[in-house]
């Protein structure tokens, strides 16, 4: 191609400035990736809420997601509250104190009767491998892993693992939700409580009955009734209790992660500028060499147009290099990154076709553009004037 | 039939503030079809802005004098746009330089293709046609070499082909011959001929060089942006093909080099 030729012309020039576009390019792949998996997981955790109340203890720390016990007798009075349709208590807890601080969402452990939401439950979970937990595996010590976590173990269906130092036999895996379900195993809710008993100090597992704890409750209003206007109600009437919503879900975490993908996105965007900007350098010297041919072809006939033309091309060809260097290069560190984090549970990327394609169209328009100005720069010249240039 | 007219032509560039060149500074020319024309002068009489003019590559001044008259194929070309201008180029002009100017990294096949591009005419008719045309020159075999292989004659005998490439109403050139040795000149100064005999083509040459003025039916001599004289030189209007050494008319000394 003869638009090659003309790159081949300098090249450790072209090089360099290709590399400027791959650098950038490389930057938005993988910050981009890390943007993606955090938004997947919040807009599952954002559609889980919807349309939902979780209770908690309100000495809780973080809304609705306190590991701090509560009776589950309260979920009766719950029960009573005009508005309020389905409660389902539920034991979750993290499944080892070591991951409280990862990214994302750390491996859980949690517990619920199968059932009891009564069919309310909108979240659709699919299976890999094996079943759902029934009501009649309540006393049993089954678990479902979620897909990640299920990798971390290494385990199939028939499998038996533990958590928190008890024997769980795998009897399901669920297929990958890329939100909180991924890092999750699943156990009968009397199970959990057993465990959650014993991870409180001695002197207060005194006093304590195993199956009257829970450390939250989701509550499913009455068709056409606010969430919202429930959640206060419930707080008021129920001491001791914070009721999250799903506009609670998205305020707390929906901000803290908007300011994620900020940074993430605008450190990729201002290497892309920074790219673009030595294509712009590049363009610009490669065409003022060129000024004398680029005068001969006006000369002979060649339209401005033509002439943008071809220099807006040989630039799009640049970006169009340095893009998919820099996505197959984002791609490796994706998967290598994906796969070393496996084993632990955290899988910290998600690079969709659509952010791929996105990545190159974006470089090539960049280097596109980047070439413009100079391209009509040239293009403008008087052709006689150019003719003489030396 | 005058296939170029021209008349009032004047042309003033402004290279700064201070800096005016009143290049040319009044021209009345006329060219009929199949005229070989040098045009010859010192360095500074306007030869090539008049060149320009007639190729299109400038506009003549409208102001400061009597509006010019400028028409090609019986079109005026005054008030003709830029766009225009060049479409017209690249159809029915060709050019070619004393520097040769080929693209450098084109083939030699494909710099002749180039002018067939900007006509618009591409593919295989394209290609044929600028074989056909490197064949003329007697570079076929050099088809695929790029302009660092060649000789000085041979990129010239290229920058020919690609001139002549679209059957062009007319072409000018710029010192052909001015960097080629006179076995080189020779050769090419004789296709020059040739085609113009062969196709009725026009030529407008500018040129320094007795031989290559002599050559042609006539020759246009300038001094500081004006026409001075016009000569024939014998033999030439008659029988092409027989040649004749131009006679000695009294001329104004011409400065050599450039």
């Amino acid at each position: 191609m003869r638009y090659l030729r003309n790159l081949g012309r300098r090249k450790a020039r072209t090089t360099l400035t290709v590399l400027g576009i791959t650098i950038g390019i490389w930057a938005l792949v993988v910050f981009g990736s890390m943007a993606n998996k955090i938004n997947a997981l919040v807009e599952g955790g954002s559609t889980y809420y919807e349309g939902k109340l979780s209770l908690s203890d309100s000495s809780g720390s973080m809304g609705g997601f306190s590991s701090a016990p509560m009776s589950i007798h309260t979920a009766d009075l719950v029960r009573e509250i005009d508005g309020v349709d389905v409660v389902v208590p539920a034991v979750m807890m993290l499944m080892d104190d070591a991951s409280a601080m990862t990214m994302g969402v750390p491996p859980m452990i949690t517990a619920a009767v199968a059932g009891t939401d009564e069919g309310r439950e909108e979240f659709v979970i699919s299976y890999a491998q094996g079943r759902a937990l029934t009501a009649e595996d309540d006393g049993e010590q089954v678990v479902v892993l979620g897909s990640d976590i299920s990798r971390k173990f290494s385990a199939q269906v028939g499998d038996t693992i533990e958590l928190r130092d008890t024997a769980f036999q795998v009897v399901g895996i669920m297929a990958p939700t890329l939100t909180a379900p991924d890092q999750a195993a699943q156990i009968p809710l009397q199970a959990a409580q057993k465990i959650l008993l014993a991870t409180m100090p001695p002197m207060v597992q005194i006093g304590l009955n195993a199956s009257d704890l829970v450390t939250s409750m989701t509550v499913f209003p009455e068709p056409g009734v606010d969430p919202e206007i429930l959640a206060d109600r419930i707080e008021r009437e129920i001491p001791n209790v914070a009721a999250m919503t799903g506009n609670d879900f998205d305020e707390q975490i929906g901000s803290a992660t908007a300011i994620l993908n900020a940074i993430l996105v605008g450190i990729a965007l201002i290497s892309l500028v920074v790219g673009g900007l030595s294509v712009v350098n590049t363009m610009a010297m490669s065409i003022a060499e060129r000024t004398r041919e680029i005068g001969i072809k006006r000369a002979i006939g060649g339209s401005r147009f033509r002439i943008v033309r071809e220099l807006v091309t040989e630039s799009a060809l640049i970006g169009f290099v340095g893009g998919m260097i820099g996505l197959g290069l984002g791609a490796l560190v994706v998967v290598a990154g994906n796969e070393a984090g496996r084993s632990s549970g955290t899988v910290l990327f998600e690079l969709t076709a659509w952010s791929a394609i996105t990545a190159v169209v974006f470089s090539t328009v960049l280097g596109a553009l980047a070439g413009f100005v100079p391209a009509l720069h040239a293009a403008r010249l008087d052709p006689v004037a150019a003719l003489r240039y030396e | 039939m005058a296939i170029l007219e021209g008349r009032n032509l004047r042309k003033t560039y402004r290279l700064g503030k201070r800096n005016i060149v009143p290049a040319l500074r009044g021209v009345d020319i006329s060219i009929e079809q199949g005229e070989m024309v040098a045009i010859m002068g010192p360095s500074g009489s306007g030869k090539s802005t008049l060149m320009h003019i007639l190729g299109l590559l400038h506009a003549p001044d409208s102001n400061d004098g009597p509006r010019p008259d400028l028409s090609f194929a019986g079109r005026d070309m005054v008030d003709v746009g830029e766009n225009e201008r060049t479409k017209i180029r690249a159809s029915q002009m060709g050019f070619v330089f004393q520097d040769f100017n080929l693209v450098p990294t084109l083939t030699a096949l494909e710099n002749v293709m180039l002018a067939c591009d900007y006509a618009g005419v591409k593919g295989s008719v394209a290609r044929d046609r600028a074989t056909d045309a490197l064949g003329l020159v007697g570079l076929s075999e050099r088809a695929d070499h790029r302009p660092a292989e060649l000789s000085g004659g041979e990129q010239q005998r290229v920058a020919i082909a690609r001139a002549l490439v679209n059957k062009p109403t007319l072409i000018l050139a710029d010192e052909p011959t001015g960097n080629l040795d006179s076995e080189r000149a020779e050769e090419v100064l004789t296709l020059l001929r040739e085609f113009n005999e062969r196709e009725g083509q026009t030529f407008v040459l500018v040129t320094h060089e007795p031989d290559v003025a002599g050559a042609c039916h006539r020759i246009i001599r300038m001094r500081d942006g004006k026409i001075r004289e016009e000569t024939r030189p014998a033999g030439n209007t008659a029988d092409p093909m027989v040649a004749s050494p131009p006679p000695a008319p009294e001329r104004e000394p011409v400065l050599a080099g450039r």
